[in-house]
């Protein structure tokens, strides 16, 4: 091992430098990738879904039916057109249902038979928004994309005949716009109940989307996992011009319990009569450099400067809004209007607030959740709110904001539409992925409708072109927080709080059914994938910049991947552009995607590099490396199989932790590579792997698979392994303790990636690789042939068949359903799920799996993480040590809580 | 200090100031002059009663020279009153001006007292106010407690009642008069409160509000129980149209002031009530002022809210609550007396005040907007 300390590489994870930028690319034989930016569809095939269907309704998919099915349902209010369309994309794998694939659904007891249902379609949802005194551009988007063409009921099978189409359409402007909708695009409109809408958007949107609700007290975003099994009763406050408060007991129950006419309408409508101001935006805008004090009445003002703290009033407390204005001889014009706009906005909130908790006290209800277009994100809004919530209810209760909550009416519009069956999807099964623009519409108006690549690319370097490129993050002062409350007056205003900035984006929600919580988790509930917190201001600016610096070196790489053509540097360009905007958006903006992990970071990454088709940067590097790895494999094997069982069991271990750090990115090991002296540098590696490591359960460990004294162990059923990179790493360090634990008559099911993420293996490059390892091994040959991995190889006619011994056990691959360098384990392939029905041993390797992410995950079963912290900020903060220091953690089963 | 060093000889006077933030409320005790000799009668047990009138002056809290002008012509140079009870800023000139020192009362705490006087000892005090019919209300002394008090001043307090000196303040609203008048002031160009009420006798909110029917073309959302004419969003109309403010009546205006303010305040007080089971709500206030339209629309909103089930209902003295608390609160200084109104006992109302031989009480001056005098007695031990 080289390269420590004077020479640190890529501190997220082991990855190649671009030492291979000439390489010519070279296509990756079976590679059917789909260029999609989104998560793998599996199983998703034709005859599958008919299948299923049949079960529920004759709905079937004709499976000649264009590829692109939409519909889309719409909220048309009096300022904004929210408009929310599905679009199924027949991008799955194409024929990934290979043999292989076959052959593990038989060995897992996978078929068409007692495969769990689908009852929904794969595909995306996505949301727009326009401005309804715009309403023709909207009407150019639906007609672009086709939408309207669509039968509204894409699960049914009759078809429409043109010119009878339906959209389901909520909000005042369902009868203002029918006629127009029906002379542009020759659809008719369907309306739909508004509070109906809103309530079953908001329903659908807190139970399916994880982390959908978050407070907002004192400048600061938390977001708040709902249990869906506890959402009801809650009380919903609809501001939009009037305010509607809304107590809802299920899905469908749902009353009207109050409201109040002082809402949205109200702030605009004095507002603009009081200041002159142009837009709703352009007020809300004054109020951020406001102070109320000049115009309103406070405690303080009447007793003198004292608190009136008998009754708890403080001297700063608003005694009468406005109520300056009576005494002193000033006109409209002696005012301020950011004072003005101030002053409205919190008597206006704040009352909100207080009739809002007034009714939840009421109805004995604990969670308020806000929304409509009075809110829209603006951060001072949401602190008054919560501040009169929290104070009146002495923090019984929470007052809490949707991160989708401009869209609720227009959800609950399109969940109108029969048998859309989304009633039935789980959090699990969405996805919600950031597009390259979301940094720049900044949750606001979505920009033009962006069809293919090149459109995006344009748009890229437009904004290049227009100076307005976004660079890059530095780290910012902290943001101070408003310290304001209800009735007291901010302590900063403005600076701190840009209205725009707090507006969170909304991204499209990629529904994918097959997609499952991996069953092993001991609490689902209480499961979080992320190890480091990036709610923490030191570690999310550490992280982002982490990434940005290391973003070159990634363009580089992912140019080289394509050959370096012309094409690819200018999509390279562009990703770079896109990905560092949405660093720079998040750097501002730690909440706009929700919460954050470092998981969704380095996944952003990876979607912003296929959304401009960069399939597998890393493809020529991967193969070189396997190439090299297996070159050398015999004779790692030949010597393991020297050595005495527990000599072997360590060495196998620290094979693996060597394995994991091996060259990657350090440039002095790179140069020994090249001599191509491979097992020696791994020895050298393996060799220089001192116990006791930084977290040491190897004994345990070893005595879980070698017993102690006369006690001997039962052997492990079924064993997961979560493989992490190509080459040494799978080949050096995961095969081997693979083939430790078919020999000893345990099944082993290799867990790779379903796409492409830097040089992590595949699902699908692993047969590859386990094929050309069996050739000089019978163990991994015959495990492979029983697992079906080798069904396409040379079958050696005397092997065949002939030695069924007791102990031999199959070797499997399955894809564990995402694209990413980490692991969030609430949403795996149902491959996965169904492979690990039967195990008892997880074992997680490499940074991104059992570091970064799962580090602090419980299993239902023994679990062994395995890792070299590659980072020295993440193995002081981690396991209170230093960079290269090794993790061998192994941890009996989590029992459950009952 | 032992009561008997005051000397209480024939005319008796004393008084009490509130001093809001927009006016001042004054009570003062006036002696009949037509009592035998000293206007003390001796009862029973000791005490003597004097018989009286207890008057009601009000004061632009900005005019407090003119206030004060009245209490030095009018009722110091008569009663040599030494300490008024009052509740007040501390930036006014009065001891440099009347040579007197305030008693500082807290407000709420006058307020309390005054309301439970007014509702123990003066029949009809209260009323309700619907649909243009006042009507008044008999309340069984027995039966008072607890109740909720709204008083609407320049903000808005709500007090939950439950006993002499119990009460708590349970909530408020900065939406009061103040914000009635100060915004009514910024839209209208209106130099008075009166004015601006005067105002919006005359106007139409539907011009400027936005009401249900605008949003669902006129028809009901009965769906809800929502009539076609509740205002949906006040002042919401006024986002739509290419209107500016000089556009719109100040009429107009200020009735949707008006009534957006009375409907958020009737809103919060049921609300208020209901949390607690409070079956009477009394609204206090200048705010109120006996004006049938402000009392009209709270009386409204609560009916609305509580869908009949509870009512508005105000004070004949409203405007008075915290003087004639403060005014009742000089029993803190003293001891036993008691002042007696004309049917009942008061209790607890106590005199601290001097005699002045050569007292003779003018009434009230033409710029006051007085309430109705207090026939009483008072007790004197």
């Amino acid at each position: 091992m080289a390269g420590r300390g004077d020479d640190e590489h890529d501190p997220i994870l082991d990855e190649a430098k671009s030492s291979e930028r000439d390489m010519a690319p070279s296509a990756l034989p079976g590679t059917s990738i789909h260029r999609s930016g989104s998560r793998p569809q599996l199983d998703l095939s034709k005859a599958e879904i008919q299948g299923n269907f049949e079960e529920r309704d004759p709905t079937i998919l004709l499976p000649n039916q264009s590829d692109d099915i939409s519909h889309l349902a719409l909220d048309i209010g009096g300022s904004l057109i929210k408009l929310l369309y599905f679009s199924r994309h027949e991008d799955y794998y194409s024929n990934d249902g290979d043999k292989r694939k076959k052959t593990i659904k038989e060995r897992l007891g996978l078929s068409n038979g007692n495969l769990r249902s689908y009852p929904v379609l794969g595909g995306r949802l996505h949301f727009v928004k326009f401005e309804t005194h715009k309403i023709n551009e909207c009407l150019d988007f639906i007609h672009s994309k086709q939408l309207h063409r669509r039968d509204p009921y894409p699960w049914s099978s009759k078809t429409l005949p043109l010119g009878t189409g339906v959209i389901k359409v909520t909000g005042g402007g369902a009868y203002k716009f029918a006629d127009l909708f029906k002379e542009r695009l020759g659809v008719s409109i369907e309306k739909e109940d508004e509070m109906h809408c809103l309530v079953s958007g908001a329903n659908f949107l807190l139970k399916a989307i994880r982390h959908e609700a978050y407070t907002h007290m004192e400048a600061e975003k938390e977001f708040i996992q709902i249990d869906p099994n506890e959402l009801y009763p809650y009380l919903l406050v609809n501001v939009g011009s009037g305010v509607s408060i809304i107590k809802v007991d299920g899905e469908g129950k749902f009353e009207r319990v109050s409201g109040t006419n002082v809402g949205g309408g109200t702030y605009w409508g004095l507002g603009r009569l009081l200041t002159k101001c142009k837009s709703f935006d352009e007020l809300l805008e004054l109020s951020q450099k406001g102070d109320n004090s000049t115009i309103d009445m406070l405690v303080g003002d009447i007793y003198g400067g004292m608190d009136y703290s008998k009754i708890g009033l403080s001297a700063s407390t608003i005694a009468s809004s406005f109520g300056k204005a009576i005494s002193e001889n000033k006109e409209l014009e002696d005012y301020r209007p950011e004072d003005i706009s101030l002053s409205l906005l919190r008597m206006i909130s704040y009352n909100i607030g207080q009739i809002s908790y007034l009714n939840a006290l009421r109805f004995g209800l604990k969670r308020i959740f806000f929304g409509g277009f009075f809110i829209r994100g603006h951060a001072y809004t949401m602190d008054t709110i919560s501040f009169a919530v929290h104070f009146w209810s002495k923090g019984e209760m929470q007052a809490m904001f949707l991160r989708h909550e401009g869209f609720l009416g227009a959800m609950g519009a399109f969940m109108s539409y029969e048998k859309h069956g989304l009633d039935d999807l789980m959090s699990h099964q969405l996805v919600e992925r950031f597009p390259m623009g979301a940094p720049y519409t900044g949750g606001n108006i979505h920009g033009p409708p962006l069809g293919d690549l090149n459109e995006k690319i344009s748009w890229m370097e437009k904004f290049v072109r227009r100076g307005t490129e976004i660079t890059a993050p530095v780290p910012m002062t902290p943001s101070k927080t408003t310290g304001l409350g209800g009735f007291d007056v901010p302590s900063s205003r403005g600076s701190a709080l840009r209205s725009d900035a707090s507006a969170l984006n909304v991204g499209v929600l990629h529904l994918v059914p097959t997609l499952e919580v991996f069953p092993l988790l001991a609490d689902p509930k209480m499961y979080e994938p992320n190890t480091i917190d990036l709610s923490d201001q030191g570690e999310r600016e550490y992280w982002l910049k982490v990434l940005s610096e290391h973003l070159p070196d990634l363009v580089d790489t992912a140019v080289a991947s394509e050959g370096g053509t012309e094409d690819a540097k200018r999509r390279g360009d562009a990703f770079a552009r896109a990905f560092s905007a949405h660093l720079a958006r998040l750097m501002e903006e730690p909440a706009a995607y929700g919460k954050l992990g470092l998981a969704n970071l380095l996944e952003l990454r990876e979607e912003c590099l296929r959304e401009f088709q960069f399939v597998d940067a890393y493809r020529s590097i991967k193969l070189r490396e396997n190439e090299a790895s297996l070159a050398v494999l015999p004779d790692l094997l030949e010597e393991l199989d020297s050595m005495s069982e527990e000599a072997r069991l360590l060495t196998l271990i620290e094979g693996v932790l060597a394995a994991n750090i091996f060259d990657w990115g350090s440039r002095a090991c790179v140069d020994l590579y090249h001599k191509g002296t491979i097992i020696e540098i791994y020895r050298m590696s393996r060799n220089k792997m001192q116990r006791p490591w930084r977290v040491d359960d190897f004994d345990a460990f070893k005595e879980r698979m070698l017993g102690s004294g006369d006690k001997q162990p039962h052997r492990h059923k079924r064993a997961l392994l979560f493989v992490d990179n190509s080459g040494a790493d799978v080949i050096l360090g995961m095969l081997p303790l693979a083939r430790e634990f078919l020999r000893r008559g345990s099944e082993v099911v290799l867990v790779a990636n379903s796409l492409p993420a830097l040089n992590d293996v595949t699902a699908m490059e692993l047969p590859d690789i386990v094929a050309g390892a069996a050739k000089h091994c019978d163990i991994l040959r015959r495990a492979a042939e029983m697992g079906g991995l080798l069904v396409d190889a040379m079958v050696n006619p005397g092997d065949d068949g002939s030695k069924n011994d007791s102990t031999s056990a199959p070797l499997m691959v399955v894809e564990n359903g995402c694209g990413s360098p980490c692991i969030d384990l609430r949403q795996v392939s149902s491959e996965l799920a169904a492979a690990a029905k039967d195990a008892d041993l997880v074992v997680l390797e490499g940074m991104g799996r059992a570091l970064h992410t799962n580090f602090n995950a419980q299993f239902k079963c023994e679990a062994l993480k395995l890792a070299m912290v590659k980072n020295q900020r993440l193995a002081e903060k981690l396991i209170n040590g230093n960079i290269y220091d090794s993790v061998c953690r192994y941890e009996p089963p989590t029992l459950s809580q009952i | 200090m032992d009561p008997k060093d005051y000397c209480f000889s024939t005319q008796i006077s004393h008084l009490a100031l509130d001093i809001g933030g927009t006016l001042i409320k004054l009570v003062y005790f006036s002696p009949n002059g037509d009592n035998s000799q000293d206007g003390s009668i001796v009862v029973g047990n000791g005490c003597s009663v004097v018989k009286g009138r207890l008057c009601f002056a009000k004061f632009e809290t900005r005019k407090i020279d003119d206030c004060l002008d009245f209490i030095r012509f009018n009722i110091l140079q008569h009663s040599g009153v030494q300490h008024p009870n009052g509740t007040t800023r501390d930036k006014f000139p009065v001891k440099e001006k009347l040579g007197i020192v305030f008693d500082k009362e807290d407000e709420m705490h006058s307020l309390v007292s005054g309301v439970n006087f007014l509702l123990k000892t003066v029949p009809r005090e209260a009323f309700t106010y619907l649909d243009g019919q006042k009507e008044f209300v008999q309340i069984d002394h027995n039966d008072l407690y607890p109740y909720l008090l709204v008083n609407i001043g320049s903000g808005v307090s709500m007090i939950k009642v439950d006993g002499d000196g119990k009460y708590e303040r349970i909530s408020g609203t900065s939406l009061g008069g103040g914000t009635f008048l100060g915004l009514g002031k910024l839209l209208t160009k209106c130099k008075s409160f009166d004015e601006l009420l005067e105002l919006s006798h005359q106007g139409n909110n539907r011009v400027i509000d936005m009401l249900v029917g605008d949003i669902y073309g006129g028809t009901d959302y009965s769906k809800i129980g929502l009539s076609s004419t509740a205002i949906a969003s006040s002042f919401g109309k006024a986002i739509s149209d290419g209107k500016e403010l000089e556009d719109y009546q100040p009429e107009d205006v200020a009735r949707s002031l008006l009534r957006m303010i009375s409907n958020n305040i009737g809103q919060i007080a049921y609300l208020n009530a209901l949390r607690f089971g409070l079956k009477r709500i009394f609204f206090g206030g200048f705010f109120i002022r006996g004006l049938e339209y402000t009392m009209d629309t709270i009386s409204v909103a609560v009916h609305f809210w509580s869908r009949g089930e509870a009512k508005a209902m105000f004070l004949r003295h409203e405007g008075f609550l915290g003087a004639l608390g403060a005014f009742t609160s000089y029993k803190d200084q003293s001891h036993s007396n008691d002042l007696k109104p004309h049917h009942q006992a008061v209790q607890r109302a106590v005199l601290k005040c001097s005699g002045d031989d050569s007292f003779r009480h003018t009434l009230v001056a033409a710029n006051i907007n007085d309430g109705e005098a207090i026939e009483c007695s008072i007790n004197l031990v």
